[in-house]
């Protein structure tokens, strides 16, 4: 198979664009959530996206129309899991559990109370990176824009509260306020991308790139940077893999990430001998 | 309501003493419980309801009870069983076979029944562990597929996804080899009547005249679709059947000498890579196919991507393993999808007629 | 009251295990460096904590700069130095320099950006300091006494008047704590900044600070250092010999 001439499908290059718009805001956002102990937000947030989409399809919204009921329920979801973790004095992780078990039970109950579909949610649900439609790299350059406008205006803001939310208060900054921007604008993430891309690549791009840069990262610019980069080049040289070898896409892609993870690990050993950790 | 008034009694004292956190509750936390308990109850008895409501659909048990997985089963045996059998089935409208999972009111169902019916252990693989399950002595099972020969998707990578005769029949030639949808070609349909047809006499063998006498009405009317099939199927400007989906509809290219194209496996788990779609929207291209097919039931993002990438039309096609619950809302049957299907199939193959 | 940095009047606050502080009453004037002591549990941590905003007061009310708690917005005057135990994640890939930056953010109005000026004023305080060498250093890497001295420098790189230290010195050996003290002792004198220190070590304190504020839920004592040596109700209250030790620093 000649790969310039497979690069030369519309569905390919789309996938390029696309997949590297969304891993770039996905490893970025995916830094600070793994910083608070956030990291499988992307993870509870899909099951509450199956949820509320049972709930729109029962309601026969479908496609588009969908994320009229979906969006404002999973925005509510992540809000939900931030107040457990502030009041409930549940830590993020359980937090996001419950959250994501709620999510999907509801749906579980909903779908069958419903009465079933018209189509089959579960193919419904879960995007392919190789499917993506024209429109659909649009909005996802969209979300990209405004999701990397949002983290470089509030920058400073974020390393503040992942550095130490007592600190942050003092210095007069609004936690609560922060830390909703972050878990809404991840929602919001999650809820455009899942469609595009499927949720197992969105849930790695958050976490799998953070933790390979933070295992190398001299300062939290410099973090940030190798965890952009390392997830928009594993979606250039994951789909690049596939074509090549014949597998599945999203699959490659996760499979670039966790090479580069134990990589930038070899490295570490390699460079720092004398730290343990 | 005593409940929620001994639960806010109790939470009152401050001194709850809840072992687990080991922390006293204040005012504050009794809100969130509250209202934690209110939703709690607002599901369950919303759960309750829509239970109730069924039990109440459900008629005085009169005649055979039959109880089918998929849709052709149902169909056929609803038509051989008339007003002497109560037949219902499992699947609920527009789930897919494989993600479907029996409830406890589902398994309740069955061991009441006095017919069991599924395809084959391939296509549901949970039947098995549902009889296994189920422990009735009057409940008698009917495997409808097992009198057909089933043939293996088999992959052929030059040419895409053909389908290969299997010699043994229905013989495990390992789970994700076998294509399951054999009602597709009418003669297994016919045969899969006769099983069931078996079945219905064995259970209730007082009606058993009626039963024989709706079957072999059936398999006429089998027939007669096969014949039309084969006649305006016999003229049509390309003969190739491209599908942007899973392999389905082999057995239906099959027996009508079309050259069946899939772009993925018998499995509906499986991701078509870059270079399959690759090839597909080559052959496309190549045929000179002014339609490509995709499933009902089934998201077609993939075969939209596909089609708009080699600039053609999408047409559906029905596996009729489900209906869709707009489908159900208007009873429609076998034939109906069937008929549905050829009107497709002729526009998408560009068949002239006669 | 523009002399009057900190005051508190009748402030209580209470946890889920009961009542932490009871009534607390004082007044810190601009220049005074405050010794907070007192036993465990004695509500030290949650007196600063309530005066920072930290924790939400039961009954009283307590005043910065002479505004009200709860009005409050001048963050910027009020440098904070929580205690390092569980604040910093070794993983956390912040370097020396951008740790010290976060000081700088009560100065600025959204968006928040640093500019050449701020570099400077780091690179200004972490040289006061004599860490300047660990600018790139992350601060996983750093010694307990070294990042006790980066905490400081983020603390107060942005000119406080009032400087607040939770147990500064918890983690750290005797001579590191002796040479910390006089770091402060040198801020209160040159930068004329306000000290409220939060110490176990009562003896070390007497040393450097101006007041002594005994604590335990309630004020047991609060005055000049002079007087808790001498008053004799210190002595009954802690016996001669302990008093003797406190104050034979001095």
């Amino acid at each position: 198979m000649n790969l310039l001439e497979i690069l030369s499908y519309g569905f390919i290059q789309r996938a390029l664009l696309a997949g590297t718009l969304i891993a770039l805001l996905c490893s970025v956002l995916g830094v600070f959530l793994v910083l608070r102990r956030l990291s499988l937000i992307g993870d509870g947030l899909a099951h509450v996206t199956f949820g509320s989409t049972a709930i729109a399809l029962a309601l026969k919204f479908y496609s588009v129309m969908s994320l009229l009921v979906t969006m404002p329920i999973v925005l509510l979801a992540s809000l939900g899991i931030l107040k457990l973790t502030e009041k409930g004095r549940l830590s993020g992780d359980a937090a996001i559990g419950l959250v994501s078990a709620l999510g999907i039970s509801a749906g579980i109950i909903l779908a069958s109370v419903g009465g079933g579909y018209n189509v089959d949610l579960l193919s419904f649900l879960f995007g392919n990176i190789l499917s993506i439609r024209s429109e659909e790299v649009v909005i996802a350059a969209l979300l990209c824009l405004g999701v990397m406008l949002m983290l470089t205006l509030y920058y400073h803001e974020l390393f503040a509260i992942s550095f130490s939310d007592e600190l942050a208060k003092v210095s007069g900054i609004r936690t609560s306020f922060i830390n909703s921007i972050l878990v809404l604008l991840t929602a919001l993430s999650v809820v455009l991308a899942m469609k595009l891309v499927g949720i197992m690549l969105i849930s790695s791009l958050l976490i799998v790139p953070a933790a390979a840069a933070l295992q190398l990262a001299r300062g939290f610019k410099a973090c940030i940077l190798l965890a952009a980069l390392q997830g928009c080049s594993s979606v250039i040289i994951g789909i690049i893999i596939s074509i090549m070898s014949n597998l599945p896409a999203s699959a490659s892609i996760v499979m670039v990430n966790l090479l580069f993870f134990a990589a930038a690990c070899l490295i570490r050993r390699i460079k720092y001998p004398k730290y343990c950790n | 309501m005593v409940f929620k008034r001994c639960v806010v009694a109790s939470l009152r004292e401050k001194d709850f003493g809840f072992g687990m956190f080991g922390t006293r509750l204040r005012e504050g936390d009794l809100v969130k419980i509250l209202i934690n308990v209110v939703v709690i109850i607002i599901a369950c008895s919303a759960a309750l309801f829509t239970a109730g409501c069924k039990k109440a659909e459900v008629k005085p048990e009169a005649g055979l009870q039959v109880v089918t997985t998929l849709f052709p089963l149902y169909d056929f045996a609803r038509t051989i069983g008339g007003d002497k059998a109560q037949v219902t089935m499992l699947l609920p409208p527009g789930v897919e076979p494989h993600t479907f999972e029996p409830k406890p009111e589902d398994m309740i169902k069955i061991s009441r029944a006095g017919l069991f019916v599924y395809t084959s252990k391939y296509m549901e693989p949970w039947a098995e562990k549902i009889i296994t399950g189920i422990d009735s002595k009057t409940l008698r099972v009917v495997n409808a597929g097992e009198r057909v020969s089933y043939r293996a998707g088999v992959r052929d990578d030059d040419h895409g996804l053909k389908g290969e005769e299997d010699r043994e029949h229905g013989h495990d030639h390992g789970q994700k080899g076998m294509d399951p949808h054999v009602w597709l070609d009418f003669t297994n349909a016919a045969l899969m009547v006769d099983t069931i047809l078996d079945g219905f006499v064995a259970a209730d063998p007082g009606n058993a005249v009626l039963y024989r006498h709706n079957a072999e009405t059936l398999k006429k009317r089998l027939v007669t679709l096969d014949e039309r099939y084969r006649k305006e199927l016999s003229s049509c400007t390309t003969r190739k059947l491209l599908h942007g989906g899973h392999y389905t509809f082999g057995y239906l290219a099959h027996r009508y000498e079309l050259e069946y194209h899939a772009l993925s496996g018998i499995s509906s788990d499986s991701e078509p890579s870059a270079e399959r779609m690759a090839a597909l929207v080559r052959e496309i291209r190549s045929s000179g196919a002014k339609f490509l097919f995709a499933e009902e039931l089934l998201s077609p993002r993939l075969t939209e991507t596909l089609a708009q990438e080699a600039g053609v039309g999408v047409l559906m096609l029905h596996g009729a393993h489900n209906l869709s619950r707009d489908d159900q809302a208007r009873n429609v049957t076998f034939f109906d999808l069937m008929e549905r299907n050829l009107e497709q199939l002729r526009k998408g193959l560009q068949c002239r007629t006669k | 009251m523009p002399d009057e940095i900190v005051a508190t009047e009748l402030l209580t606050c209470s946890y889920r295990e009961g009542r932490v502080l009871e009534d607390v009453s004082f007044q810190v004037k601009r220049g005074d460096y405050v010794g907070i002591v007192g036993p465990n549990g004695s509500g030290k941590s949650t007196l600063i904590k309530a005066l920072l905003g930290l924790v939400t007061v039961g009954k009283g009310s307590a005043a910065l700069f002479g505004t009200p708690l709860s009005a409050f917005r001048d963050w910027h005057r009020v440098g904070y130095l929580p205690q390092s135990l569980h604040l910093v994640n070794p993983v956390f890939p912040a370097t020396v320099h951008e740790t010290v930056s976060l000081g700088l953010l009560s100065l600025k109005r959204f968006p928040k950006r640093l500019n050449r000026a701020d570099k400077d004023k780091i690179n200004t305080i972490l040289d006061e300091l004599g860490i300047l060498d660990l600018e790139l250093k992350l601060i996983g890497e750093l010694s307990g006494g070294q990042l006790q001295r980066v905490l400081l420098a983020r603390a107060i790189v942005n000119d406080p008047e009032l400087l607040v230290l939770d147990e500064p010195t918890a983690a750290l050996d005797p001579e590191t704590r002796g040479r910390f003290y006089a770091m402060i002792a040198d801020i209160n004198r040159s930068r004329g900044v306000t000290v409220l220190l939060v110490t176990h070590d009562s003896g070390a304190i007497g040393e450097h600070a101006s007041k002594m504020l005994y604590l335990d839920k309630k004020i047991l004592f609060y005055g000049s250092f002079d007087e808790f040596c001498c008053s004799p109700e210190m002595s009954s209250m802690f016996g001669e010999h302990s008093q003797h030790l406190m104050c034979h620093r001095h």
